[in-house]
């Protein structure tokens, strides 16, 4: 059994070594290691491609996760008091956009709006008095947020509401029989209650849209992700650059996850202290 | 680095530069070890022309500017000088065919500044409306008069150039010579596509693109290579289909396979031919006795390019002739102008893979501007690649 | 709770939302399933069943999806199991959750860069180098439906681990100490306490990684040279190579449509076999 589970934790990290090592090569090719140097991390950093890409993986995960969160705790909320057809049409509609395929998301947002861009522009064009340049309205990372941030909202909807339905009621119609007005309830009783669901909600949006790749390969128009960078990056011939990217966010991923680690360690002790 | 401009000599330059490129895997090693900051400071030391252009950049062209081209079609070390000279960072994407860059600009937002489509193409950019005619003032390097009008011909539509020539060359197939066994060496189409299902069975590499691999199918029958004839595309489709299960992959980048020695044989453009002979000679670039494909690429500016003027500024630094010799002698592809042949040292220009025998030269055509466009071969290119 | 206009209010923003990047795409994709292709590419409005009677055309990527998507799932599981109950009941408690991230902690690369890895060990130069020095001949394993599957495996496994950990980790274990003391061998313990109770976790882990596969592009296209073709992998050629939008709508009008079939029936399935307990879920 132990022996099995070091077979498997072997498969999972070689390749990961495999990356690292070939991350330190002094030489330009990925498959033979001519010799241990760090140019390639300097490489990384100093290239303004990559950091840019880096930048728009996080603005656009960080946006679309922060409106997902929003409205999907809204929409929880409300849906948790909700029968009848309505509610039923959201669930089926939360049910198609957790599980359509990446890709079909992808086609149908570009093919939309594309459509619907070739439609408006000419009509601003005319309508936008002389004087100024109409804005024409293109694919980029406003509907790169709108695509990711949709299936993160479902997601929210989804652990917020489980959250909701394991939550203990009586609290709350304690706290209006003690006088609270609703939003105060809301503040002081249930946001508490709900608020792990809203944060693994959040995390659980970002990291979907910082790694995701098929959708935004379609719906990113000219801004690059990152994702989309390794991929260019690869077609474009293999350097140790991109194993010097892969390394570094992996050790990044990791330093994050010791020090969430460490607060929620640190925020239970007191937790139990208290 | 800029103060060593005079000391330099130009023939000093090309010696420098040969010396680097007599071995390829020097070159790697000159590279690897050294980092490319030794060959940028070489490069950009020597360029007349860089000096006052940098001054103009700073002015604004940007910090970057994004090349949609072909693999393996650029000298690294180039980029870098650009960057160095102009403050602006080249953002290379690589395509395998001239369907997926239309299909990316068709479907808008591409981004792209320069991209580099071939001859048959342009025709079709200009009528879907994609591209805009080139200012010519804006690139000074660009002397029609000493370009070769068969290859820089095609860039011209309606009396305005839109395009300008980048590299020509043909579409042969590169073997791996030290994997045929008592094999006689394939010279024709139909070579390649039966050793494909014989000899070389899962071994044998072609293009991720309709033009060349249907192309070359149809040469097996001896049909041309632009066919469009339902009848022939069906012969085709069924050779196709047929060599399928004994290909090692469907895939427009095969340098990386034919060099570890997973393939042995592809489709392959004469650069790269040039190139994996360079470094292991064992692997031959072979134009088909039938004929094939004679080409020409362009450097094009998309409609509505996010950063055009470092478009101009980029095509512009291609195009000067050092440049665009060091360009050539790093991937091996020809260039149709005379201002860089007269750079180029003779064994380049008499270098059979680049300018192949005139029989051989003259068997080849053209692609036709139909065949981007022909629904019937976009499908079956399809059907072919899901069978 | 009370209902009143502002419950509506909240539902608003997510409405809006699903309605507009949800509803209305999948709406243009179903009209676009019916028009034709341009002449240069793209769609031109009619109205024709052309696109779907020509579907035919892209059986073997259906069958291929259809095909490893299962295989993949099961691969998946196989693999994923004995270390799901090896973490949740064997593991030193001390080390069960470092053990536990280390599973996840690969998935925190992009699975770009992971799959990446895998061209290389799998190539030429990697495994089957390797297994010719030892004298065990060199099979060809990358461009093949083998390499796509441990690409598959690689690349979801933590998302069947989980799922089954957390059902295991719930089990009571007083369960199988009575089973013991009654005199049961382990095997039977197994399969009469361990594996039933683990069902609800092997259920979702199974739907997650079967619903990612049916979409999936980017192992297929890195691992499988262009050969081995997904459903996702003829979707991107007919959007970004032969720009055929009337039929790539109905391609992936079919896939979405194969995937509702299946989804459903599976979860049927799932939900009698169960019991009709209502812990089998998506998430």
């Amino acid at each position: 059994m132990r022996l099995y589970a070091l077979a498997v934790y072997l498969f999972l990290y070689i390749p990961i070594g495999v990356i690292a090592l070939f991350s330190f090569n002094a030489g330009r090719h990925a498959s033979q290691f001519q010799g241990f140097s760090l140019q390639w991390y300097g490489r990384a950093l100093a290239n303004p491609l990559v950091m840019e890409a880096l930048g728009t993986s996080l603005r656009v995960a960080f946006v679309a996760a922060l409106l997902a969160t929003l409205c999907g705790t809204a929409a929880a909320l409300a849906l948790s008091s909700l029968a009848g057809p309505l509610r039923r049409l959201f669930d089926a509609l939360i049910y198609v956009a957790v599980m359509i395929p990446g890709i079909v998301i992808g086609i149908a947002t570009l093919i939309a709006l594309v459509t619907l861009f070739d439609r408006v522009n000419p009509a601003l064009a005319v309508l936008w008095p002389a004087s100024g340049q109409a804005p024409q309205l293109g694919m980029g990372q406003a509907s790169l947020i709108a695509a990711h941030g949709l299936f993160a909202m479902a997601l929210v909807i989804l652990i917020v509401r489980a959250r909701i339905a394991g939550m203990d009621r009586s609290l709350i119609e304690a706290s209006a029989d003690l006088g609270a007005t609703p939003f105060g309830t809301f503040r002081q009783v249930t946001l508490p209650q709900i608020a792990p669901g809203i944060l693994a909600g959040f995390l659980l949006g970002f990291t979907f849209s910082f790694d995701d790749f098929i959708i935004a390969f379609f719906v990113a128009g000219s801004e690059t992700t990152l994702p989309v960078y390794v991929f260019s990056s690869i077609r474009r011939g293999v350097t140790p650059e991109i194993n010097a990217i892969g390394t570094m966010v992996l050790a990044v991923s990791l330093a994050l996850l010791i020090l969430a680690q460490a607060i929620l360690r640190r925020g239970r002790r007191q937790g139990s202290g208290g | 680095m800029t103060d060593r401009t005079d000391t330099m000599s130009r023939q000093k330059f090309m010696q420098e530069l040969w010396r680097l490129k007599r071995g390829s895997v020097t070159r790697r090693h000159f590279l690897g070890v050294t980092g490319l900051g030794t060959a940028t400071a070489v490069l950009a030391a020597a360029m007349p022309g860089l000096a006052p252009r940098r001054a103009r950049a700073q002015g604004g062209i940007g910090n970057r500017v994004v090349l949609a081209t072909w693999p393996n079609y650029h000298d690294p070390a180039n980029f870098d000088a650009f960057t160095e000279a102009t403050g602006a960072f080249v953002d290379v994407n690589v395509f395998g065919s001239n369907e997926e860059m239309l299909a990316k600009l068709q479907a808008g937002g591409s981004g792209w500044d320069v991209f580099v489509p071939t001859n048959y193409t342009i025709t079709t950019y200009v009528s879907e409306g994609l591209i805009e005619p080139l200012d010519l003032s804006r690139l000074p390097n660009y002397d029609p008069a000493a370009f070769d009008p068969r290859f820089a011909g095609p860039g011209t539509v309606d009396g305005r150039i839109y395009a300008v020539p980048k590299n020509w060359g043909t579409t042969g197939f590169a073997i791996n010579t030290s994997k045929l066994g008592g094999l006689a060496m394939p010279t024709s189409w139909k070579e390649f596509w039966d050793i494909t299902r014989a000899e070389f069975s899962g071994r044998t590499m072609v293009h991720d693109y309709q033009l060349t691999t249907i192309g070359n199918a149809l040469k097996y029958f001896g049909y041309s290579f632009n066919s469009v004839d339902p009848a022939e595309l069906a012969d085709a489709e069924r050779l196709l289909i047929d060599c399928k299960p004994h290909l090692f992959a469907i895939n427009s980048d095969y340098q990386p396979s034919m060099r570890s020695g997973d393939a042995w044989l592809t489709i392959c453009w004469t650069g790269d031919g040039k190139q994996m002979n360079r470094d292991m000679p064992e692997i031959a670039y072979v134009l088909g006795r039938e004929g094939g494909e004679l080409w020409s690429d362009f450097y094009a500016i998309p409609k509505g390019a996010p950063h055009a003027d470092a478009a101009y500024a980029l095509i512009d630094f291609l195009l000067e002739p050092e440049v665009n010799a060091r360009e050539s002698l790093f991937h091996g592809y020809p260039v149709a102008d005379s201002r860089v042949n007269a750079l180029l040292p003779p064994e380049v220009l008499n270098d059979p893979i680049l300018y192949p025998a005139a029989e051989l030269l003259d068997a080849l055509e053209f692609g036709a501007a139909v065949t981007l466009t022909d629904p019937n071969r976009a499908e079956l290119m399809a059907r072919f690649k899901s069978a | 709770m009370r209902q009143g206009p502002s419950a509506w209010l909240l539902l608003v923003p997510a409405g809006a939302w699903l309605l507009g990047m949800l509803v209305l795409p999948l709406v243009v994709v179903v009209v676009f399933s019916f028009g034709e292709r341009g002449a240069a590419g793209g769609y031109v409005p009619a109205f024709t069943f052309a696109n779907y009677l020509n579907l035919g055309a892209r059986w073997a990527a259906f069958r291929n999806t259809l095909t490893l998507a299962p295989l993949g799932t099961l691969a998946c599981l196989i693999i994923a199991y004995p270390l799901a109950y090896f973490l949740a009941l064997r593991a030193p408690a001390r080390w069960r959750t470092l053990l536990l991230i280390l599973v996840i902690v690969p998935f925190w690369t992009s699975i770009l860069i992971r799959t990446y890895a895998w061209i290389f060990l799998l190539g030429g130069q990697g495994i089957p180098a390797l297994l010719e020095a030892l004298g065990l001949g060199a099979p060809r394993l990358i461009n093949t439906p083998f390499a796509v599957l441990v690409g598959i495996v690689y690349g979801y496994l933590p998302l069947m681990v989980f799922p089954i950990y957390v059902s295991l980790e719930r089990l009571d274990r007083r369960l199988l100490e009575a089973s013991a003391d009654l005199g049961s061998p382990p095997w039977r313990a197994f399969l009469q306490v361990t594996l039933p109770l683990s069902l609800p976790g092997v259920a979702t882990g199974c739907m997650l990684v079967f619903i990612l596969l049916m979409g999936e592009f980017l192992i297929p296209a890195m691992l499988g040279g262009g050969k081995v073709f997904f459903v996702g992998n003829a979707l991107v050629d007919l959007f970004l190579q032969s720009r055929n939008w009337p039929f790539g709508a109905a391609v992936a009008a079919a896939l979405v449509l194969v995937m509702l079939v299946t989804v459903t029936l599976y979860m049927r399935l799932v939900r009698r076999w169960a019991g009709g307990r209502d812990d089998v879920s998506l998430m």
